[in-house]
């Protein structure tokens, strides 16, 4: 290790801390430190935001839900805005790591680590979520599938940061949420699914099995023209592969993976055949 | 770097080298060896500490981070006279020690889970505890010893 740490206390303190070369925002500090004792990062200066005053704000604004940069995931699964209008996001983010964990990581710590296996990324993309970035030349949003370019890569350019997330309300949709992972606690996905269903209407995306978390728009659009009512599971199944295209590595290989996934459709299928029909 | 806080219910003040993890400053410079080393990377839970009431990884966690946080480490933990803290009390009597590497974490976890939820169902024990590993005990012991922790601080109050 060896890096200087600042604690700005105000935003004007950290945008002038961001212009500073190599440095490092931290949120909870969960991804971070681990990838810096791994070695696989060399910063010199971490800027911490634990003495910033409020970005804590969870908020309900219209139709949407605002989250702050500083709201870690205890936070989130504690707050009534969440639990009426997002019980997708509820259900992932209980899945994440453990109390310790979900107790100093945050959900945008989460979003601008880009892993495909983010568990809060999988409600963020069913919910449009826009990403609200600051920087020297003010506000900018973009929505999070431009954000997230691929694993560990965002559209972050110099001296911004992550101010907040801002996504859908979806009390009305019916949640479902599948991890699968080589335990339950702690583990990272294997394979997830996610899934948003209101009459004929239905969102769909996948963790873990592409470069980033996808939707399956195509799918979604085949539920439409459906109208709601798949009697032949393969086509659909085959429109969600379509988006699969995993990789071997530690955790499982790439024919697990869509094995995985095909299993977890079926599962969210049987599921949701109980629930309509 | 000059930080101020509250250690185990007493106000203090260090210079701390700020990039220094917290379970190393106590280890190393404050003597304090209740949180202990496993993995160093988020996933035993040996090195949780509570920090304004939540359980965390001092791994996790940089010296400078500390100021101005209400801080407990297992050494700050005490039981009515010279005794042990109940949930220490149960954990012994109920077998739940056996090389006791993770104990000190087990039982900051624990304090936390009894704080907000003074009975809590199994299910909610093995899931306050899922961030913390034992390789000895197999866990029954110490969901049990959590359940006798529950009765014993009902007894207090
Ligand atoms: C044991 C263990 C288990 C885990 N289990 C899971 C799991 O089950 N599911 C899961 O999804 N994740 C898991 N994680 C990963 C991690 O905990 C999460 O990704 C967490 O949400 C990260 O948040 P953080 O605040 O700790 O991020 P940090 O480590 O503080 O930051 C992560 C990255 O985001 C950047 N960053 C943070 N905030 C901002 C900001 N406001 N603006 C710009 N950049 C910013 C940092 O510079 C860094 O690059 C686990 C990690 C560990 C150690
Ligand atoms: S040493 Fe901190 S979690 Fe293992
Ligand atoms: S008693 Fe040995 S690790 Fe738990």
């Amino acid at each position: 290790m060896g890096f200087d740490v600042f604690l700005p206390e105000s935003e004007d303190e950290l945008m002038t801390l961001l212009m500073r070369e190599n440095a490092k925002i931290m949120a909870g500090g969960t991804d971070l430190l681990v990838r810096i004792r791994a070695g696989r990062i060399n910063p010199d200066k971490i800027i911490s935001l634990s003495k910033i005053q409020g970005m804590n704000e969870i908020t309900d604004v219209g139709d949407r839900i605002r989250v702050g940069c500083r709201v870690t995931h205890s936070m989130a699964l504690n707050s009534n805005v969440l639990k009426e209008h997002s019980p997708i996001m509820l259900m992932a983010l209980k899945e994440i790591g453990s109390p310790q964990i979900r107790n100093r990581g945050t959900i945008v710590g989460n979003v601008v680590n880009a892993s495909p296996a983010g568990d809060s990324l999988i409600p963020l993309y069913l919910s449009n979520a826009k990403v609200v970035i600051h920087g020297p030349k003010g506000e900018r949003k973009l929505p999070i599938e431009e954000f997230i370019k691929g694993p560990g890569k965002t559209a972050l350019s110099m001296g911004e940061f992550v101010r907040a997330v801002e996504f859908e309300k979806s009390g009305s949709w019916h949640p479902l949420f599948y991890k699968v992972g080589q335990r339950t606690a702690m583990a990272i996905a294997i394979a997830s699914l996610g899934l948003l269903i209101k009459g004929d209407n239905l969102r769909i995306a996948f963790g873990s099995v592409a470069p980033t978390v996808v939707r399956a728009y195509k799918a979604e659009r085949y539920f439409k023209r459906s109208n709601g009512i798949i009697t032949v599971m393969d086509e659909f199944m085959e429109r969600c592969l379509e988006y699969v295209s995993p990789i071997d590595d530690i955790r499982a290989s790439a024919w697990y993976r869509k094995e995985v996934i095909k299993n977890l459709l079926k599962s969210a299928f049987d599921f949701w055949r109980k629930k309509v029909l | 770097m000059i930080v101020e806080f509250t250690l185990n219910g007493e106000k203090v003040k260090y210079d701390v080298r700020p990039d220094k993890r917290v379970l190393d400053f106590f280890r190393d410079e404050l003597g304090l060896t209740g949180p202990k080393e496993a993995c160093g990377e988020g996933e035993c839970g040996a090195c949780t500490i509570i920090v304004d009431g939540l359980n965390v990884h001092s791994c996790l966690m940089l010296a400078a981070e500390l100021d101005g946080k209400d801080v407990w480490t297992i050494e700050g933990l005490k039981g009515p006279g010279e005794k042990l803290h109940p949930i220490q009390e149960a954990f012994v009597e109920a077998g739940a020690i056996q090389c006791g590497f993770c104990t000190p974490g087990m039982v900051m976890s624990t304090k936390v889970l009894l704080d907000n939820n003074p009975s809590p169902t199994r299910e909610e024990i093995k899931k306050a505890l899922e961030g913390n590993l034992c390789r000895c005990t197999g866990y029954y012991k110490i969901i049990e010893a959590v359940e006798l922790a529950a009765e014993k601080l009902k007894g207090d109050g």
